[in-house]
């Protein structure tokens, strides 16, 4: 290529990447659009495929807002967070989307907040991480789920005071930053209530075969098996400890798990007495679930799950401020969120505005027997529920 | 070299060069420069015709991870599952020097290519110290020790939740700010530039009497060491020049993302950049950025047409293997081919043997 050629290239070129691209879409959409982060492939589909009703049903159940009926969007996560960013970064550029919400993984979450904020953008999320509402926090970005703080004080706590006498407690905890969340939040309960933790067995989140630990567990002769594993790893480790037969020599906790599509993978045999972590269930009695569980049965046929709920509360409540709001500029969005107070699926709800965290209630639920069950989705029953997060100096947002 | 400037990335028969001189010449007729000239007429016209420019620029970023593996896969006949190390610890490390090193751009993706090149000599060194499938296995097992090490490391890995506020600085030079990289465009034009002087610096490492020494140790690795070679070094070389280039690659798609996951380091990422090479062809540095393209695009819109797509890309890598091995850019080639009526067919993945039988892409 000679240098007359180069420079004519040069020039071509320039004059090419200042026109529009011809598959670009076009800007800004007329009614009011959401776009719902879900996983609707790869390794966390069958999450994303719930999320996606729930966030559905609210856009179709809404009504007019802000004198149109508002438009869902579904941008696949695909599971990966790098995929998701530059996903989210299109819609930004191409569409001018500034209202998100969804994200199974953490790490997407996390990172897909931070892109939102950037452009002055609103992103509530369902997503597990502390970090989130916490040392990551930024002005965009909102979370509904309970953090660990929460979840280890509404399990272990009630039931430890159900049981005074359960003083031992042996815990099993993946090897991750979620992980030692949950087990810092335990230890600092446990040192507060008197339990003595007479030991702890790290595993990697890939672990399938838990024999080791829960020999280790059993030797050490607990009162308590506390499981902190979640998603498959909770599940191998439930398995293992059943067949163990640690059923019947302990009492067995999970802080944290997935719900009812959790629970009817494992089916009521091996949940029956064991005691369990969630974020939400179909049968708590409070207006707005009531009528969640009637339409998702009426739309879906199925009762919801945490994903369905979590994901329709999110949308709507972002609608709702943007209705409050009466404009989708990110701003007057977040500020009509930040201390919304609201029914939830769990009951009454309230953004708090120093962290964007909602306060919620978190459930202790114990498994159920086949025979105990009165519908396929009866798998547990709630033992106790309330609401437990950090206060004053402990809400470690310094809100950018 | 060939006429149209196309490294050549066998040894062969003059007779066999012939008929694939015929090809390229039939391919890159009208474009001046051959297969560079190919390459910036696709850096021009991929923001154009992409739905957007930031998956431009993501093409372009896996362009140059593949780039690096074909130089040993497809040119050293090293097959590597560990280039996510690379890749990973790329992103990890030029984030690290930007956020705390104040770092400027060029230096923290100099910084990412030394740190890269030594990595990847590190570990083609001991790699190399077994072959055929123990080679493949040790690149593996180095690729999951360096995935637990990042894991661990959370404090600075950022761990399961990855590395968040990676900034994306200007470009500057002797303190002078040439450009200001935050928007799409910009960005693209930088990486385009990046992407096009490594392929020009990679075609002309492959015309080199190293390229073509490379390619020998490939073909007959006693037959080089007993003219004199020393095939140990020549491995380790081109292990350190991928890692040189894959380890960028991973600084700009951290600072595309303004963020370093962990699925940067992790083995599907090394797995996704060999399916690139093989898609794209093995033995073509074109072949890289139309494997990287296709991949970028076609999961894309998988994505869209089924939950579970990957079974699908599984599917049309079984194809490209069993009918095109050599890659899309061999399909490219021989539709041209038939296109002009003349020639046959070369080896099925495009790197022939002297004897005229398929190289096997496998050290």
């Amino acid at each position: 290529m000679n240098r007359r050629t180069f420079l004519k290239t040069g020039l071509a070129a320039t004059s090419l990447m200042m026109t529009p691209p011809l598959l670009r879409h076009s800007l800004a959409a007329e009614p009011v659009t959401f776009y719902g982060l879900k996983s609707m492939s790869g390794a966390y589909a069958s999450y994303g495929e719930f999320a996606e009703k729930g966030s559905k049903l609210a856009v179709d159940d809404y009504g007019l807002l802000l004198g149109e009926k508002p438009r869902y969007v579904t941008i696949d996560t695909e599971g990966n967070p790098g995929r998701t960013v530059r996903k989210v970064q299109e819609a930004v550029q191409q569409q001018n989307a500034r209202l998100f919400g969804g994200c199974t993984l953490s790490s997407t979450a996390l990172a897909v907040g931070k892109e939102i904020n950037k452009v002055g953008g609103v992103f509530m999320t369902p997503a597990g991480a502390d970090e989130i509402t916490a040392s990551e926090c930024n002005k965009a970005t909102f979370r509904w789920t309970v953090p660990t703080y929460g979840a280890i004080q509404q399990t272990v706590r009630p039931l430890f005071e159900s049981n005074p006498k359960a003083k031992r407690w042996y815990s099993i905890t993946p090897q991750y930053v979620f992980g030692e969340a949950l087990l810092t939040a335990s230890k600092n309960l446990f040192a507060e209530l008197g339990i003595e933790h007479v030991g702890n067995s790290y595993h990697s989140t890939q672990e399938q075969e838990y024999s080791g630990y829960l020999t280790n567990a059993a030797a050490a002769n607990p009162d308590v098996l506390l499981i902190l594993g979640f998603g498959g790893n909770g599940a191998s480790c439930l398995r293992q400890a059943a067949n163990f037969g640690m059923k019947s020599k302990m009492t067995i906790l999970l802080a944290w798990t997935q719900g009812l599509d959790w629970f009817q993978s494992l089916g009521p045999d091996l949940l029956e007495g064991v005691y369990l972590g969630a974020q939400y269930w179909h049968q708590v009695d409070a207006p707005v679930n009531n009528a969640l569980v009637k339409r998702t049965r009426e739309v879906y046929g199925i009762n919801p799950n945490y994903p369905l709920a979590g994901d329709y509360i999110i949308t709507k409540i972002i609608f709702d401020a943007v209705a409050e709001a009466g404009t989708t500029d990110g701003a007057a969005v977040i500020k009509a969120m930040e201390g919304m107070q609201y029914d939830g699926p769990t009951g009454p709800e309230m953004v708090r505005a120093q962290d964007h965290q909602v306060i919620k209630d978190y459930y202790l639920l114990r498994g159920k027997g086949k025979a105990a069950m009165k519908d396929r989705d009866d798998l547990a029953t709630v033992v106790s529920s309330g609401k437990s997060f950090p206060e004053g100096d402990q809400i470690l947002c310094k809100m950018s | 070299m060939n006429a149209t400037g196309e490294p050549r990335p066998v040894l062969k028969s003059p007779g066999h060069s012939g008929r694939r001189r015929d090809a390229f010449v039939s391919l890159c007729s009208g474009l001046p420069g051959g297969p560079t000239a190919v390459v910036a007429a696709l850096l021009v016209l991929m923001p154009v015709v992409l739905p957007s420019r930031t998956m431009a620029t993501e093409i372009l970023i896996f362009a140059m991870a593949t780039l690096a593996c074909n130089l040993l896969l497809g040119y050293g006949g090293l097959l590597s599952f560990g280039q996510a190390i690379f890749f990973g610890s790329g992103a990890y490390l030029s984030s690290l020097v930007m956020m705390h090193g104040g770092f400027g751009l060029l230096p923290a993706l100099l910084t990412a290519a030394v740190a890269g090149a030594i990595l990847a000599a590190l570990v083609g060194a001991l790699a190399i110290r077994r072959t055929g499938i123990y080679f493949v296995m040790m690149t593996l097992a180095f690729n999951q020790t360096a995935y637990f090490i990042a894991y661990t490391l959370s404090d600075w890995t950022g761990g399961d939740n990855g590395l968040l506020d990676v900034p994306r600085p200007p470009l500057t030079l002797f303190g002078v700010t040439l450009a200001d990289l935050s928007d799409a465009t910009a960005y693209y034009v930088f990486t385009a530039v990046l992407f096009f002087l490594i392929f020009i610096a990679v075609r002309k490492v492959i015309a080199s009497p190293f390229g073509s020494t490379l390619i020998a140790v490939r073909e007959n690795e006693a037959r080089a060491g007993a003219l004199g070679y020393d095939t140990r070094n020549f491995k380790i070389t081109a292990f350190a020049l991928s890692g040189a280039v894959t380890a960028p690659a991973g600084a700009l798609y951290a600072m595309l993302l303004n963020f370093a996951p962990l699925e940067n380091i992790q083995l599907s990422m090394s797995e996704n950049i060999v399916i690139m090479t093989v898609i794209g062809g093995t033995g073509s540095l074109l072949g890289s950025l139309l494997g990287a393209g296709s991949w970028v695009i076609i999961s894309d819109i998988l994505a869209e047409i089924w939950p579970r797509w990957l079974i699908l890309t599984g599917g049309a890598l079984i194809l490209i293997v069993l009918y095109l091995p050599g890659g899309l850019w061999g399909g490219v080639e021989s539709l041209m081919r038939r296109f002009r009526g003349g020639g046959t067919p070369h080896a099925p993945d495009g790197i022939p043997n002297n004897d005229g039988s398929t190289a096997q892409p496998m050290e």
